[in-house]
């Protein structure tokens, strides 16, 4: 059961699991930097400093949503999907594939288009381990890891061989979109796209898929215990799939407007683990929707930080992984938040 | 290209390059097994190579010593696989994601380490490093065929090859192999005839931390030498398809290995041919391919079976 307060002592926890964080980062800038207090303000100051860094967490954090939101819904229904990289990849491929080979059509036809043919990309590319883990109870894990190469790999070979824009030179993209594909600054001058508004679209519209309607209902009870689904009347192998492809279509989501956002056109590699940084947004999140945008702020607002770090200090941008990691072990610590609860439910018993 | 494949057939150069991509791969794997023996998946195979390939190139480099060098790199990765054990058993994280954390940390902290202690953003190359050394045999390295089969490869290919008997007879010959798989099958049942659970299960994943700690040290100063950011390139990936590809037994590990060296090596010889316009990208997805497809066969072998036993 999930009562008011322990869903205030699980946020406290985080809260407190990401403070705990944030003091190791300072530990080894104390031991590491030179001048460590120009390092940390660098880090925690600067990222929040003017509007153009602002932007930048937006920036950041509207491709982590998506993946972030793509995993939660795969954890949710007991899918322990690592895959969201290359659905990412294979999405965010089909949309530039239909974003370059349909010149001249209207924006409002186009653009509606390319998100559509990007979500199905990547759900396609995930019923792949969908029904490997549904029908032949293969090991997801492994599945989507091995996937997330063939994906990957076969975009890399068609973006520098069959679809490389002949002027690109040395550098492996597709030609850039026509300018009014691409996703505009929300308000001019500032440096957010307009994705982080389709980034909250999906966050609502997750949230509603899962707590009110049927499928959500479905998903997460197969998630919780799908022999009890099952003896339900739920066809859990369905819902195993339909889980990881809607997943497959949120990252397919987050390639295209990452690129039609950042990017311009489909480059070589243009992701670099965006699908891995999901899995930590969604464990932080504790898979909820509404959870994901603010994690995904969070961390987007390190990952500002630990560049701006770089540039007004001593300090490797690197020193955001120390960071990230602690908060993942610390998030993800089941001893630790069972401690905190029992100790809690004590501490009631005791006043009454 | 088949020419050219043909030619470093003929001429066994291949068999030179296939042991040296296969023996990191092989090493990975092996730790790899032991932990998925015990029921502790390690998925920082990865992560740990990494770690371990920083470490002995930086000890390696500073002591002139390559011993030291293998030694400090799996000492760190031991460690490391302690504090997974320490997260995942203790404070329950699932290992999955306690593996998970270990990939991250061992990319970003060895390029950490290397920005602070030698100023480097992505490669880090000792001017004269004390490599780990060729075995060459007297007598057989000039003995035309045989010679290049067996003399001048690394110490550690052979290191790798004792080690597949030492695993076989560590798991099948052993009281304490009888302990790892029985922790791995029922962890209950084990605990209820006095097996220390927990230590079996923490021993398997330092086990581990070994392994993938000889394969990072044979990286750094046995098959390059140097340090280049994320140099395991899916290294610990494949050692972790492997493991599922050999049926999780030894000598299929070997097989396995074998299978995915020679696709690196192909991709390598490919890339290597001057003028060379063959995409080598579907040739290292074959790995990956061949483990999924490894991963459906056995499923519907255990279906089948299953169907036939009801």
């Amino acid at each position: 059961m999930k009562t008011s307060k322990t869903l205030y002592l699980d946020i406290t926890g985080i809260v407190l699991a990401a403070l705990i964080a944030l003091v190791c980062g300072f530990a080894v800038i104390l031991v590491t930097s030179s001048d460590p207090l120009a390092a940390i303000k660098s880090l925690l100051v600067d990222p929040l400093s003017n509007w153009f860094n602002v932007g930048t967490i937006l920036n950041k954090a509207v491709p982590l949503i998506f993946t972030g939101l793509a995993l939660s819904v795969a954890f949710q229904s007991g899918v322990f999907s690592m895959g969201a990289e290359g659905q990412l990849y294979v999405g965010g491929f089909l949309g530039s594939l239909i974003a370059i080979s349909l010149p001249g059509l209207s924006p409002w036809i186009h653009l509606p288009l390319i998100f559509v043919c990007a979500m199905i990309g990547g759900a396609l590319f995930g019923a792949i381990p969908g029904y490997l883990k549904a029908y032949l109870n293969a090991n997801e894990i492994v599945t989507t890891l091995m996937l997330n190469f063939v994906a990957t790999l076969g975009t890399s070979y068609f973006v520098n061989n069959v679809f490389k824009d002949p002027s690109s030179g040395g550098y492996a993209r597709m030609e850039f979109f026509e300018k009014d594909l691409l996703l505009g600054k929300i308000i001019p001058g500032f440096s957010a796209h307009a994705g982080i508004l389709i980034a909250i679209l999906a966050v609502v519209v997750v949230h509603l898929l899962m707590y009110k309607t049927k499928l959500g209902y479905e998903l997460r009870l197969v998630g919780k215990n799908s022999q009890f689904a099952a003896y339900g009347g739920i066809k859990t192998k369905r819902v195993i799939i339909y889980s990881i492809m809607i997943g497959g279509a949120l990252a397919g989501l987050a390639g295209i407007v990452e690129i039609l956002g950042v990017h311009g056109t489909y480059k070589d590699n243009f992701s670099n683990g965006l699908g891995f940084d999901g899995i930590i947004i969604a464990l932080l999140a504790r898979n909820n929707p509404i959870g994901v945008l603010v994690a995904a702020l969070f961390y987007a607002y390190i990952q500002v930080g630990a560049q701006t770090m770089q540039m007004g200090s001593d300090m490797p941008r690197e020193l955001a992984v120390i960071i990230q990691v602690m908060l993942v072990l610390l998030v993800s610590a089941q001893a630790i938040f069972t401690y905190l609860k029992q100790r809690y439910a004590k501490d009631q018993k005791a006043v009454k | 290209m088949l020419n050219a494949i043909w030619n470093q057939i003929v001429d066994l150069t291949i068999v030179v390059v296939l042991f040296r991509f296969m023996t990191p791969i092989l090493l990975a794997a092996l730790g790899g097994l032991i932990s998925d023996i015990a029921g502790v998946i390690n998925i920082s195979l990865e992560g740990l190579m990494l770690l371990s390939a920083f470490t002995s190139i930086a000890v390696c480099s500073g002591t002139g010593s390559w011993a030291l060098g293998i030694a400090a790199g799996a000492a760190v990765a031991v460690a490391v696989s302690y504090a997974i054990g320490f997260f995942s058993i203790r404070l329950k994280v699932d290992i999955i994601i306690a593996g998970f954390a270990v990939n991250i940390f061992g990319s970003g902290f060895t390029i950490f380490m290397m920005n602070k202690m030698y100023g480097q953003a992505g490669n880090y190359s000792p001017p004269d490093l004390h490599n780990i050394p060729n075995v060459n045999i007297p007598f057989l390295e000039h003995v035309p065929v045989i010679g290049k089969l067996l003399s001048g490869h690394s110490l550690m290919v052979w290191a790798a090859f004792i080690l597949v008997a030492f695993c076989v007879a560590l798991i099948y010959k052993t009281p304490y192999g009888v302990h790892l798989r029985a922790v791995g099958e029922a962890p209950d049942a084990a605990k209820s005839v006095g097996i220390p659970v927990r230590r079996v299960q923490y021993s398997a994943l330092a086990w581990s931390g070994l392994f993938a700690g000889l394969a990072g040290a044979y990286l750094s100063t046995g098959m390059t030498s140097m340090f280049v950011k994320d140099m395991t390139a899916g290294t610990g990936f494949l050692a972790l398809a492997v493991v599922l590809l050999g049926n999780r037994n030894p000598i299929g590990i070997l097989i396995g290995s074998f299978i995915f060296g020679l696709a690196s090596a192909v991709t390598t010889i490919v890339q290597t041919i001057p003028g060379s316009q063959y995409p080598t990208q579907f040739i290292q997805m074959i790995p990956y391919v061949v483990t999924i497809l490894a991963l459906v066969f056995f499923a519907l072998r255990k279906k089948r079976r299953h169907a036939l036993a009801v």
